[in-house]
Protein backbone atom coordinates (compact mmCIF):
# COMPACT_ATOMS: atom_id res chain seq x y z
CA UNK A 1 0.00 0.00 0.00
CA UNK A 2 1.54 3.38 -0.84
CA UNK A 3 2.64 5.78 1.84
CA UNK A 4 -0.04 8.56 2.16
CA UNK A 5 0.77 11.89 1.22
CA UNK A 6 0.15 13.57 5.13
CA UNK A 7 2.56 10.28 6.26
CA UNK A 8 5.01 11.75 3.37
CA UNK A 9 4.81 15.36 4.47
CA UNK A 10 5.32 14.20 8.04
CA UNK A 11 8.46 12.43 7.08
CA UNK A 12 9.80 15.91 4.97
CA UNK A 13 8.97 17.92 8.16
CA UNK A 14 10.74 15.82 10.18
CA UNK A 15 14.11 15.96 8.27
CA UNK A 16 13.80 13.23 5.76
CA UNK A 17 13.53 16.13 2.75
CA UNK A 18 14.13 13.49 -0.22
CA UNK A 19 10.86 12.20 0.55
CA UNK A 20 9.83 14.96 -1.09
CA UNK A 21 10.39 13.74 -4.16
CA UNK A 22 7.54 11.31 -3.99
CA UNK A 23 5.04 13.88 -3.54
CA UNK A 24 7.05 15.93 -6.09
CA UNK A 25 6.29 12.53 -8.68
CA UNK A 26 2.39 12.61 -7.50
CA UNK A 27 1.49 16.55 -7.83
CA UNK A 28 3.84 18.01 -9.91
CA UNK A 29 1.61 17.59 -13.23
CA UNK A 30 -1.51 18.20 -11.40
CA UNK A 31 -0.35 21.36 -9.76
CA UNK A 32 0.82 22.14 -13.66
CA UNK A 33 -2.42 21.67 -15.13
CA UNK A 34 -4.18 24.04 -12.57
CA UNK A 35 -1.01 26.24 -12.79
CA UNK A 36 -1.81 26.31 -16.28
CA UNK A 37 -4.93 26.97 -16.64
CA UNK A 38 -5.43 29.76 -14.04
CA UNK A 39 -2.41 31.30 -15.34
CA UNK A 40 -2.92 30.70 -19.01
CA UNK A 41 0.81 30.09 -19.53
CA UNK A 42 3.33 27.13 -19.61
CA UNK A 43 6.53 29.11 -18.68
CA UNK A 44 4.71 30.66 -15.28
CA UNK A 45 3.06 27.68 -14.31
CA UNK A 46 6.32 25.92 -14.79
CA UNK A 47 8.45 28.44 -12.30
CA UNK A 48 5.34 28.55 -10.15
CA UNK A 49 5.37 24.34 -9.70
CA UNK A 50 9.01 25.02 -8.92
CA UNK A 51 8.16 27.87 -6.12
CA UNK A 52 5.55 25.65 -4.72
CA UNK A 53 7.65 22.94 -4.24
CA UNK A 54 10.46 25.41 -2.97
CA UNK A 55 7.92 26.59 0.03
CA UNK A 56 6.72 23.36 0.98
CA UNK A 57 10.31 22.91 2.00
CA UNK A 58 10.48 25.97 3.37
CA UNK A 59 7.53 25.77 5.30
CA UNK A 60 7.37 22.16 6.03
CA UNK A 61 7.36 23.00 9.83
CA UNK A 62 4.11 24.75 9.23
CA UNK A 63 2.58 21.74 8.26
CA UNK A 64 -0.09 20.54 10.96
CA UNK A 65 -0.80 16.61 11.32
CA UNK A 66 -4.47 17.52 10.87
CA UNK A 67 -3.96 19.00 7.32
CA UNK A 68 -4.66 17.40 4.36
CA UNK A 69 -1.56 17.45 2.47
CA UNK A 70 -3.19 18.41 -0.84
CA UNK A 71 -5.49 21.62 0.58
CA UNK A 72 -2.33 22.89 1.64
CA UNK A 73 -0.33 22.40 -1.44
CA UNK A 74 -2.72 24.08 -3.13
CA UNK A 75 -3.27 27.05 -0.59
CA UNK A 76 0.17 27.33 -1.12
CA UNK A 77 0.24 27.33 -4.88
CA UNK A 78 -2.58 29.95 -4.92
CA UNK A 79 -0.16 32.30 -2.57
CA UNK A 80 2.99 31.68 -5.29
CA UNK A 81 0.72 32.31 -7.82
CA UNK A 82 -1.13 35.66 -6.50
CA UNK A 83 2.44 36.78 -5.10
CA UNK A 84 4.43 36.60 -8.86
CA UNK A 85 1.43 38.39 -10.01
CA UNK A 86 1.48 41.04 -7.30
CA UNK A 87 4.56 42.69 -8.79
CA UNK A 88 3.89 42.53 -12.37
CA UNK A 89 1.75 44.34 -14.73
CA UNK A 90 -1.47 43.82 -14.35
CA UNK A 91 -2.45 41.58 -17.59
CA UNK A 92 -4.50 38.89 -18.41
CA UNK A 93 -2.10 36.09 -19.43
CA UNK A 94 -3.04 34.35 -22.58
CA UNK A 95 -0.94 31.67 -23.85
CA UNK A 96 -0.71 31.70 -27.46
CA UNK A 97 -1.08 27.90 -27.31
CA UNK A 98 -5.10 28.57 -27.41
CA UNK A 99 -4.60 29.39 -31.14
CA UNK A 100 -2.66 26.44 -31.86
CA UNK A 101 -4.05 23.63 -33.57
CA UNK A 102 -3.37 20.56 -31.90
CA UNK A 103 -3.67 18.84 -35.20
CA UNK A 104 -0.80 19.37 -38.12
CA UNK A 105 -2.44 20.24 -42.35
CA UNK A 106 -6.25 20.95 -42.51
CA UNK A 107 -8.73 20.42 -40.54
CA UNK A 108 -12.33 19.93 -41.27
CA UNK A 109 -14.71 22.96 -40.73
CA UNK A 110 -16.39 21.81 -38.43
CA UNK A 111 -13.28 21.65 -36.45
CA UNK A 112 -11.87 24.43 -37.33
CA UNK A 113 -14.86 26.40 -36.02
CA UNK A 114 -14.61 24.15 -32.66
CA UNK A 115 -11.13 24.73 -32.27
CA UNK A 116 -11.76 28.96 -33.14
CA UNK A 117 -14.38 28.11 -30.34
CA UNK A 118 -11.99 27.27 -27.37
CA UNK A 119 -9.73 29.18 -28.22
CA UNK A 120 -12.50 32.40 -27.68
CA UNK A 121 -13.73 30.43 -24.31
CA UNK A 122 -10.03 30.18 -23.15
CA UNK A 123 -9.65 33.84 -23.80
CA UNK A 124 -13.09 34.74 -21.95
CA UNK A 125 -11.94 32.39 -19.19
CA UNK A 126 -8.88 34.25 -18.95
CA UNK A 127 -10.68 37.82 -18.49
CA UNK A 128 -12.43 36.14 -15.50
CA UNK A 129 -11.73 37.42 -12.43
CA UNK A 130 -8.69 35.47 -10.99
CA UNK A 131 -10.89 33.91 -8.04
CA UNK A 132 -13.29 32.80 -10.41
CA UNK A 133 -11.13 31.21 -13.13
CA UNK A 134 -9.75 29.34 -10.02
CA UNK A 135 -12.93 28.18 -9.07
CA UNK A 136 -14.27 26.65 -12.45
CA UNK A 137 -10.48 25.02 -13.10
CA UNK A 138 -10.89 23.38 -9.69
CA UNK A 139 -14.19 21.94 -10.23
CA UNK A 140 -13.73 21.75 -13.90
CA UNK A 141 -10.38 20.48 -14.60
CA UNK A 142 -9.01 19.66 -10.86
CA UNK A 143 -12.28 17.63 -10.75
CA UNK A 144 -12.43 18.73 -7.25
CA UNK A 145 -15.72 18.27 -4.75
CA UNK A 146 -17.33 21.07 -3.49
CA UNK A 147 -16.76 20.62 -0.34
CA UNK A 148 -12.66 20.27 -1.11
CA UNK A 149 -13.16 23.38 -2.95
CA UNK A 150 -15.33 24.68 0.38
CA UNK A 151 -12.10 23.43 2.70
CA UNK A 152 -9.43 24.61 0.17
CA UNK A 153 -11.20 28.11 -0.07
CA UNK A 154 -11.88 28.22 3.05
CA UNK A 155 -15.83 29.30 2.40
CA UNK A 156 -18.87 27.06 2.65
CA UNK A 157 -20.10 25.12 0.55
CA UNK A 158 -22.92 27.00 -0.66
CA UNK A 159 -21.18 29.56 -0.87
CA UNK A 160 -19.02 27.49 -3.40
CA UNK A 161 -22.30 26.77 -5.33
CA UNK A 162 -23.09 30.35 -6.00
CA UNK A 163 -19.68 31.13 -6.76
CA UNK A 164 -19.54 28.88 -9.45
CA UNK A 165 -22.99 29.52 -10.60
CA UNK A 166 -21.98 33.34 -10.82
CA UNK A 167 -18.91 32.54 -12.60
CA UNK A 168 -19.83 30.49 -15.08
CA UNK A 169 -22.31 32.36 -16.26
CA UNK A 170 -20.33 35.40 -16.06
CA UNK A 171 -17.89 32.86 -18.85
CA UNK A 172 -20.71 32.41 -20.64
CA UNK A 173 -21.77 35.71 -21.57
CA UNK A 174 -18.48 37.07 -21.67
CA UNK A 175 -18.21 33.85 -24.84
CA UNK A 176 -20.75 34.62 -26.36
CA UNK A 177 -19.88 38.22 -26.78
CA UNK A 178 -16.49 36.94 -28.47
CA UNK A 179 -18.17 34.40 -30.14
CA UNK A 180 -20.17 37.48 -32.61
CA UNK A 181 -17.04 38.91 -33.23
CA UNK A 182 -14.14 37.10 -35.51
CA UNK A 183 -10.90 35.87 -33.66
CA UNK A 184 -8.60 38.17 -35.36
CA UNK A 185 -10.52 41.20 -33.56
CA UNK A 186 -9.55 39.56 -30.22
CA UNK A 187 -7.33 42.21 -28.09
CA UNK A 188 -5.63 41.35 -25.02
CA UNK A 189 -6.91 43.59 -22.35
CA UNK B 1 -39.08 24.43 -6.15
CA UNK B 2 -38.39 27.78 -6.57
CA UNK B 3 -36.26 29.02 -9.29
CA UNK B 4 -33.31 30.38 -6.39
CA UNK B 5 -33.26 26.54 -5.65
CA UNK B 6 -31.99 25.76 -9.41
CA UNK B 7 -28.29 27.86 -8.53
CA UNK B 8 -27.07 25.13 -6.11
CA UNK B 9 -29.05 21.92 -7.56
CA UNK B 10 -28.09 22.73 -10.93
CA UNK B 11 -24.61 23.19 -10.14
CA UNK B 12 -24.41 20.21 -7.75
CA UNK B 13 -25.56 18.31 -11.12
CA UNK B 14 -22.89 19.25 -12.93
CA UNK B 15 -20.88 17.71 -10.88
CA UNK B 16 -23.03 14.88 -10.52
CA UNK B 17 -23.73 15.42 -7.14
CA UNK B 18 -27.33 15.44 -7.28
CA UNK B 19 -29.68 12.76 -5.67
CA UNK B 20 -32.34 10.88 -7.69
CA UNK B 21 -35.34 12.74 -6.14
CA UNK B 22 -33.85 16.08 -6.49
CA UNK B 23 -32.67 15.73 -10.09
CA UNK B 24 -36.37 15.25 -10.47
CA UNK B 25 -37.46 18.28 -8.83
CA UNK B 26 -34.99 19.91 -10.79
CA UNK B 27 -36.28 18.58 -14.15
CA UNK B 28 -39.98 19.40 -13.07
CA UNK B 29 -38.65 22.81 -12.34
CA UNK B 30 -37.35 23.14 -15.77
CA UNK B 31 -39.80 21.59 -17.40
CA UNK B 32 -42.22 24.36 -16.53
CA UNK B 33 -39.65 27.26 -16.56
CA UNK B 34 -38.85 28.87 -19.69
CA UNK B 35 -36.19 30.95 -17.77
CA UNK B 36 -34.41 28.29 -15.87
CA UNK B 37 -34.35 26.29 -18.61
CA UNK B 38 -32.87 28.62 -20.88
CA UNK B 39 -30.37 29.46 -18.50
CA UNK B 40 -28.96 25.93 -17.35
CA UNK B 41 -29.16 24.75 -20.67
CA UNK B 42 -26.38 27.24 -21.71
CA UNK B 43 -24.35 26.97 -19.21
CA UNK B 44 -24.19 23.26 -19.36
CA UNK B 45 -23.07 23.85 -23.02
CA UNK B 46 -20.30 26.38 -21.70
CA UNK B 47 -19.49 23.57 -19.43
CA UNK B 48 -19.22 20.88 -21.87
CA UNK B 49 -16.87 22.98 -24.04
CA UNK B 50 -14.54 23.64 -20.96
CA UNK B 51 -13.48 20.10 -21.69
CA UNK B 52 -12.35 21.44 -25.43
CA UNK B 53 -10.09 23.77 -24.29
CA UNK B 54 -6.45 21.72 -24.81
CA UNK B 55 -4.34 20.85 -22.02
CA UNK B 56 -0.71 22.42 -22.33
CA UNK B 57 1.72 19.70 -22.36
CA UNK B 58 4.47 20.40 -19.57
CA UNK B 59 8.03 19.69 -19.98
CA UNK B 60 8.12 16.86 -17.26
CA UNK B 61 11.68 16.42 -17.13
CA UNK B 62 12.75 19.78 -17.13
CA UNK B 63 10.55 20.27 -14.33
CA UNK B 64 12.37 17.19 -12.42
CA UNK B 65 15.42 18.41 -13.18
CA UNK B 66 15.38 21.91 -11.91
CA UNK B 67 13.17 20.26 -8.88
CA UNK B 68 16.34 17.58 -7.91
CA UNK B 69 18.69 20.38 -8.23
CA UNK B 70 16.30 22.31 -5.58
CA UNK B 71 16.15 19.45 -3.37
CA UNK B 72 19.96 18.38 -3.74
CA UNK B 73 20.58 21.94 -2.04
CA UNK B 74 18.21 21.76 0.51
CA UNK B 75 19.19 18.63 1.48
CA UNK B 76 23.17 19.73 1.57
CA UNK B 77 21.93 22.13 3.24
CA UNK B 78 20.44 20.85 6.02
CA UNK B 79 23.18 18.35 6.27
CA UNK B 80 25.38 20.99 7.09
CA UNK B 81 23.40 22.77 9.66
CA UNK B 82 23.63 21.25 13.10
CA UNK B 83 20.03 19.81 14.87
CA UNK B 84 18.24 22.91 16.49
CA UNK B 85 18.35 23.38 20.13
CA UNK B 86 16.14 26.39 20.04
CA UNK B 87 13.66 24.12 21.92
CA UNK B 88 16.11 22.69 24.58
CA UNK B 89 17.18 26.22 25.32
CA UNK B 90 14.02 27.53 25.85
CA UNK B 91 13.16 25.29 28.01
CA UNK B 92 16.00 25.75 29.94
CA UNK B 93 15.40 29.24 30.35
CA UNK B 94 11.89 28.84 31.01
CA UNK B 95 12.25 26.40 34.04
CA UNK B 96 15.96 26.65 34.72
CA UNK B 97 17.57 29.91 34.65
CA UNK B 98 16.08 31.58 37.31
CA UNK B 99 17.06 28.77 40.10
CA UNK B 100 20.81 28.27 40.72
CA UNK B 101 20.23 24.50 42.16
CA UNK B 102 18.34 23.60 39.26
CA UNK B 103 20.93 24.79 37.19
CA UNK B 104 23.47 22.66 38.74
CA UNK B 105 21.44 19.52 38.59
CA UNK B 106 20.58 19.73 35.29
CA UNK B 107 24.43 20.79 34.34
CA UNK B 108 25.19 17.29 36.13
CA UNK B 109 22.32 15.69 34.22
CA UNK B 110 23.09 16.67 31.03
CA UNK B 111 26.61 15.31 31.20
CA UNK B 112 26.00 12.03 32.42
CA UNK B 113 23.10 12.28 29.81
CA UNK B 114 26.11 13.10 27.39
CA UNK B 115 28.77 10.62 28.77
CA UNK B 116 26.13 7.79 28.25
CA UNK B 117 25.06 9.15 24.94
CA UNK B 118 28.92 9.10 23.71
CA UNK B 119 29.14 5.05 24.97
CA UNK B 120 25.92 4.04 23.52
CA UNK B 121 27.23 5.90 19.92
CA UNK B 122 30.71 5.16 19.89
CA UNK B 123 30.66 1.25 18.89
CA UNK B 124 28.39 1.61 16.03
CA UNK B 125 28.72 5.14 15.47
CA UNK B 126 25.80 7.53 13.77
CA UNK B 127 24.22 5.50 11.53
CA UNK B 128 21.72 8.29 10.18
CA UNK B 129 24.62 10.56 8.97
CA UNK B 130 26.23 8.07 6.47
CA UNK B 131 23.25 7.23 5.39
CA UNK B 132 21.64 10.67 4.86
CA UNK B 133 25.16 11.72 3.13
CA UNK B 134 24.92 8.82 1.35
CA UNK B 135 21.24 9.83 0.00
CA UNK B 136 22.52 13.44 -0.86
CA UNK B 137 25.11 11.75 -2.54
CA UNK B 138 23.02 9.58 -4.92
CA UNK B 139 20.79 12.79 -5.63
CA UNK B 140 23.26 14.55 -6.49
CA UNK B 141 24.60 11.91 -9.22
CA UNK B 142 20.92 11.79 -10.28
CA UNK B 143 21.12 15.40 -11.00
CA UNK B 144 23.85 15.66 -12.73
CA UNK B 145 23.26 12.76 -14.79
CA UNK B 146 19.94 14.20 -15.89
CA UNK B 147 21.13 17.55 -16.25
CA UNK B 148 23.68 16.20 -18.83
CA UNK B 149 20.46 14.42 -20.89
CA UNK B 150 18.86 18.14 -21.44
CA UNK B 151 18.22 19.68 -24.76
CA UNK B 152 19.51 22.46 -23.60
CA UNK B 153 23.46 23.17 -24.00
CA UNK B 154 23.45 25.09 -20.77
CA UNK B 155 21.51 22.38 -18.99
CA UNK B 156 24.01 20.13 -19.60
CA UNK B 157 26.70 22.33 -19.08
CA UNK B 158 25.03 22.82 -15.33
CA UNK B 159 25.36 19.23 -15.17
CA UNK B 160 29.00 18.60 -16.25
CA UNK B 161 29.73 21.15 -13.71
CA UNK B 162 27.57 19.83 -11.01
CA UNK B 163 29.69 16.59 -11.54
CA UNK B 164 32.65 18.35 -10.25
CA UNK B 165 30.51 18.80 -7.13
CA UNK B 166 29.91 15.19 -6.22
CA UNK B 167 32.60 14.19 -3.94
CA UNK B 168 32.79 10.13 -4.82
CA UNK B 169 31.18 10.23 -8.48
CA UNK B 170 30.65 6.72 -9.60
CA UNK B 171 31.19 4.85 -12.82
CA UNK B 172 28.08 6.46 -14.46
CA UNK B 173 29.02 9.48 -14.26
CA UNK B 174 32.63 9.24 -15.49
CA UNK B 175 30.56 7.50 -18.80
CA UNK B 176 28.44 10.01 -19.02
CA UNK B 177 31.23 12.62 -19.27
CA UNK B 178 32.82 10.63 -21.75
CA UNK B 179 29.69 10.47 -23.76
CA UNK B 180 29.41 14.31 -23.65
CA UNK B 181 32.99 14.52 -24.56
CA UNK B 182 32.80 12.20 -27.95
CA UNK B 183 29.09 13.51 -28.75
CA UNK B 184 27.90 17.15 -27.29
CA UNK B 185 27.22 19.06 -29.99
CA UNK B 186 28.30 22.33 -28.00
CA UNK B 187 31.85 23.26 -27.64
CA UNK B 188 31.55 24.33 -24.15
CA UNK B 189 29.79 21.16 -22.96
CA UNK B 190 32.78 19.22 -24.48
CA UNK B 191 35.23 21.84 -23.27
CA UNK B 192 33.82 21.60 -19.84
CA UNK B 193 33.58 17.70 -19.90
CA UNK B 194 38.09 17.47 -20.43
CA UNK B 195 38.04 19.57 -17.07
CA UNK B 196 35.61 17.51 -15.26
CA UNK B 197 37.15 14.23 -16.50
CA UNK B 198 40.46 15.22 -15.01
CA UNK B 199 39.11 13.89 -11.57
CA UNK B 200 38.78 10.84 -13.27
CA UNK B 201 41.59 10.39 -15.50
CA UNK B 202 43.18 7.05 -14.01
CA UNK B 203 40.68 5.37 -15.22
CA UNK B 204 41.61 3.41 -18.14
CA UNK B 205 38.50 3.87 -19.76
CA UNK B 206 38.90 7.81 -19.38
CA UNK B 207 42.67 7.73 -20.90
CA UNK B 208 41.19 5.49 -23.95
CA UNK B 209 38.47 7.88 -24.48
CA UNK B 210 40.80 10.88 -24.35
CA UNK B 211 42.97 9.17 -26.99
CA UNK B 212 40.18 8.53 -29.31
CA UNK B 213 38.78 11.52 -28.86
CA UNK B 214 42.26 13.34 -30.23
CA UNK B 215 41.23 11.52 -33.76
CA UNK B 216 37.74 12.66 -33.67
CA UNK B 217 37.38 16.22 -32.84
CA UNK B 218 37.57 18.99 -34.95
CA UNK B 219 37.60 21.98 -32.70
CA UNK B 220 40.44 23.34 -32.45
CA UNK B 221 39.68 24.84 -28.71
CA UNK B 222 38.71 20.96 -28.15
CA UNK B 223 41.56 19.61 -29.62
CA UNK B 224 44.09 22.19 -27.64
CA UNK B 225 42.13 21.02 -24.42
CA UNK B 226 42.62 17.70 -25.00
CA UNK B 227 46.45 18.13 -25.91
CA UNK B 228 46.61 19.93 -22.40
CA UNK B 229 44.42 17.04 -21.17
CA UNK B 230 47.15 13.90 -21.81
CA UNK B 231 49.70 16.18 -20.84
CA UNK B 232 48.95 16.56 -17.66
CA UNK B 233 47.68 13.15 -17.26
CA UNK B 234 50.76 11.71 -18.22
CA UNK B 235 49.36 9.74 -20.81
CA UNK B 236 51.79 8.18 -22.72
CA UNK B 237 49.47 6.02 -24.73
CA UNK B 238 48.44 9.48 -26.55
CA UNK B 239 51.62 10.18 -28.17
CA UNK B 240 50.65 7.93 -31.55
CA UNK B 241 47.29 10.01 -31.89
CA UNK B 242 49.49 12.97 -31.07
CA UNK B 243 52.12 12.88 -33.57
CA UNK B 244 48.84 12.06 -36.04
CA UNK B 245 47.23 15.45 -35.57
CA UNK B 246 50.71 17.13 -35.76
CA UNK B 247 51.14 15.61 -39.32
CA UNK B 248 47.76 16.93 -39.94
CA UNK B 249 47.74 19.48 -42.65
CA UNK B 250 43.98 19.82 -42.12
CA UNK B 251 44.39 21.10 -38.83
CA UNK B 252 45.02 24.60 -37.68
CA UNK B 253 48.59 25.34 -37.18
CA UNK B 254 48.50 26.34 -32.95
CA UNK B 255 47.51 23.20 -33.07
CA UNK B 256 49.64 20.92 -34.79
CA UNK B 257 52.04 22.71 -32.88
CA UNK B 258 50.90 21.97 -29.15
CA UNK B 259 50.77 18.31 -30.36
CA UNK B 260 54.27 18.06 -31.45
CA UNK B 261 55.00 19.88 -27.41
CA UNK B 262 52.60 17.29 -26.34
CA UNK B 263 54.47 14.43 -28.28
CA UNK B 264 57.86 15.76 -27.11
CA UNK B 265 56.97 16.32 -23.51
CA UNK B 266 55.23 12.79 -23.06
CA UNK B 267 58.37 11.00 -24.87
CA UNK B 268 60.13 12.44 -22.15
CA UNK B 269 57.95 11.07 -19.17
Amino acid sequence: MAVSDEALMRAVRGGELPRLGVLFERYHLILFEFLSRVTGSRHVAEDLVQEVFLRILKYRATYRDDARFEAWMYGIARNARADYFANREKVVPLSQEAFQSPHRGPAPEAQIEQQRQSALLQIALMQLREDDRELIVLARYREMKHEDIAELLGINQGTVKVRLHRALKELRDTFMQRLERPLCDVKRP
Amino acid sequence: MRCEETITRFVDDLKGSLGVPERRELAVHLASCPACRAQTEGLSQTWEQLAGIPEVQADSAAMRVHFQVMLADNVRQSARIPPSRGCIRSWLERHVSSQPLLQVCAAVLLLLAGIELGREMRPSGSSDVPALSQEVHNLQQTVALSLMQQDSASERLRGVNWSNQLDHPGNEVAAALIGALMHDANVNVRLASIDALTRFAERGVVRSAAIQALDVQSSPLVQMALIDFVVETQNRGAIGALRRLAQDNTVEMSVRTRAAWGVEHLEAV
